[in-house]
């Protein structure tokens, strides 16, 4: 088994026994669908595109925040318990001990996320009556493009946990639960009511998350061993 | 042949340094005396015939100005155990992270195997390494613990040597419990299994007592003094534990204000103490200051002064010890043991410390 793999399957199985951090991804990933649901529902006024266009928008944010759960334990616990500096000493380069750990919140994260997303197909079903069919962009955007937005944040997330202080790390979550509200708010506005999903908007949600993705992959590249180790409390 | 990057010996930068103890047991308990060193050293690959296990030179770090360490240089050679000794915040776990390429130096070079293990994952996967926490996950068991560190550096056949760790260190009937259901002593001997489970040349010991009540530092103690036997490997321990280090080490360095103070065998420190020294021990303990009387005027005995129930007499040679007891047989007393001084490790700290911090 490769120590990529190596990694991720411990931060999976990790992911899967840490109890408080299932309930909070849990709690979130019912409640978070189910209000947003009552907000599709007045918007599509029936219209089965604008409904799917609706799931697909909601779906990225929670997908998103999910990973900031994930991440939370994988990088930042790692680091305020010292951990992290026996892992910096195996003989595993901090780029690949990034992807791992990346990969590992990637797979909880994307799991939570398949239930958020059916949890908004059944209460948008049960709110307008829509029959929401397998439209393939919808699971092209399930099984494609989430993924990458879930990889890219937990990326994105994990490279500035590793180099931030612990103080720095509050502020960062302040930081992005606006930065949550705010995805939320420019998803509404990039893909309005009644626009439906096309391959267009696929295509530029696939394309912004592989530029995320890249960008996390460059940001953890400039992360070093000493401004880790400087940076554990 | 490669030669040592450094010092062509250990001798040539420290010529007092004469006892080369082999470091696979305490000088202090013969139980641990080697049968052969043959069998006890691991085979030392030829290119590396030479080189230190360890190497510092001018080694200087600073943070935020602060000048942590300041032109430290020593060498540990394969086989030994090393104690690295200092008062918190002298920079003993700063040295071990630079030399583990986790900081940078600021001046100087270190080496480990004869490699910079920065950016070099092959030297890394030779080196264990245990740090004051134990660099395991608590929801993790045990087994899984070491499974997961051996899929990272490639342990072969894991499940017998995961097995075979969890026996010695005496948790195989706990080995798929949680960690975190563990005591901090249970985490201890854990983490050392986790550091020695790719069977590494070099392992770094920082603190492994720390924390724990008498009766566990004295089982980490064991520990370590049976893993270097059994496993043939360099220990770099780094301590203030006095006792322990004096127990289990072979050569130490003291640091103190940035700085070595002091690098030598625990054997040749704690034999040098100036002046040759007996403590004399009398079967009546309450004759001592007449004895003390009858000795001081000797020609070769510079001092006398009771020292507990026995007499502790400083010479001006260390072959007068026959003619000391002569003299006192001379006179009637009768002696139940004669024994040479010397001094603790604790006593050799205190005093470099000390020294530093008053300034000198």
């Amino acid at each position: 088994m490769s120590t990529l793999a190596v990694i991720a399957r411990r931060e999976i199985r990790l992911a899967l026994r840490n109890r408080s951090a299932l309930i909070t991804a849990f709690i979130f990933s019912i409640w978070f669908p189910v209000m947003s649901a009552l907000s599709i529902a007045v918007g599509a006024d029936g219209d089965a595109a604008a409904v799917t266009a609706g799931i697909a928008t909601i779906t990225l944010p929670v997908a998103v925040f999910l990973g900031y759960i994930f991440c939370a334990d994988a990088f930042l616990r790692e680091k305020r318990d010292g951990t992290i500096e026996t892992l910096l000493c195996a003989p595993v380069s901090l780029q690949r001990l990034w992807e791992g750990k990346a990969a590992g919140v990637t797979v909880p994260a994307y799991l939570m996320m398949l239930l958020s997303a059916a949890v908004s197909i059944a209460a948008i079903s049960g709110l307008t009556g829509v029959s929401i069919a397998a439209e393939p962009l919808l699971l092209l955007h399930f099984a494609a493009v989430v993924p990458v937005w879930i990889a890219a944040s937990a990326g994105l997330i994990g490279a500035a946990q590793l180099a931030l202080g612990m103080r720095e790390n509050q502020i960062l979550g302040f930081v992005f639960i606006f930065g949550f509200i705010f995805l939320i708010v420019l998803f509404q506005q990039i893909v309005p009511a009644g626009s439906g999903i096309s391959a267009a908007t696929e295509a530029v949600l696939a394309v912004v998350g592989l530029a995320l993705l890249a960008l996390a992959r460059f940001i953890a590249g400039k992360v070093t061993k000493e401004r880790i180790v400087r940076t554990i409390p | 042949m490669e030669k040592s990057l450094f010092f062509t010996s250990r001798e040539e930068i420290y010529p007092y340094v004469s006892h080369r103890s082999c470091g696979k047991y305490s000088p202090h308990n013969p139980r641990y005396l080697p049968h052969s060193l043959s069998i006890l050293h691991r085979a030392v690959p030829e290119e590396e015939a030479g080189v230190n296990a360890v190497e510092v030179r001018g080694l200087s770090r600073s943070f935020d100005g602060r000048e942590i360490l300041r032109d430290v240089s020593f060498a540990v050679g394969h086989g030994e155990i090393f104690g690295y000794l200092g008062p918190n915040g002298a920079g003993k776990t700063t040295t071990i992270r630079i030399l583990l390429g986790l900081l940078a130096p600021g001046a100087g070079e270190v080496r480990v195997l004869g490699r910079d293990l920065t950016a070099d994952d092959d030297a890394r996967a030779r080196v264990g390494v245990l740090f004051e926490n134990n660099g395991l996950a608590d929801r993790m068991s045990a087994a899984d613990n070491l499974a997961y560190y051996a899929g990272l550096y490639g342990v072969e056949e894991p499940a017998a040597r995961i097995d075979d760790l969890l026996a010695l260190v005496d948790l195989a009937d706990r080995q798929d419990d949680p960690v975190g259901t563990f005591s901090t002593g249970m985490k201890r001997k854990l983490g050392i299994a986790r550091a020695i489970l790719h069977r590494p040349e070099v392992v770094f010991l920082d603190e492994p007592s720390s924390g724990l009540d008498p009766g566990a530092q004295r089982m980490v103690r064991d520990l370590i003094i049976e893993l270097s036997r059994r496993e043939e490997m360099t220990v770099f321990l780094n301590s203030h534990h006095l006792d322990e280090v004096q127990r289990v080490c072979s050569t130490v360095a003291i640091l103190a204000g940035g700085r070595i103070r002091a690098f030598d065998s625990v054997t040749n420190l704690t034999a040098a103490s100036g002046r040759p020294a007996v403590t004399v021990a009398l079967a009546d303990p309450g004759e001592r200051a007449r004895a003390c009387e009858t000795v001081e005027g000797l020609p070769f005995v510079t001092g006398c002064e009771p020292d507990g129930d026995a007499l502790h007499c400083t010479l001006a040679d260390p072959g007068a010890t026959p003619d000391l007891v002569a003299t006192l047989v001379g006179a009637n007393f009768r002696i139940e043991e004669v024994r040479r001084s010397s001094r603790s490790l604790e006593e050799i700290y205190l005093e470099h410390v000390g020294r530093v911090e008053d300034g000198a």
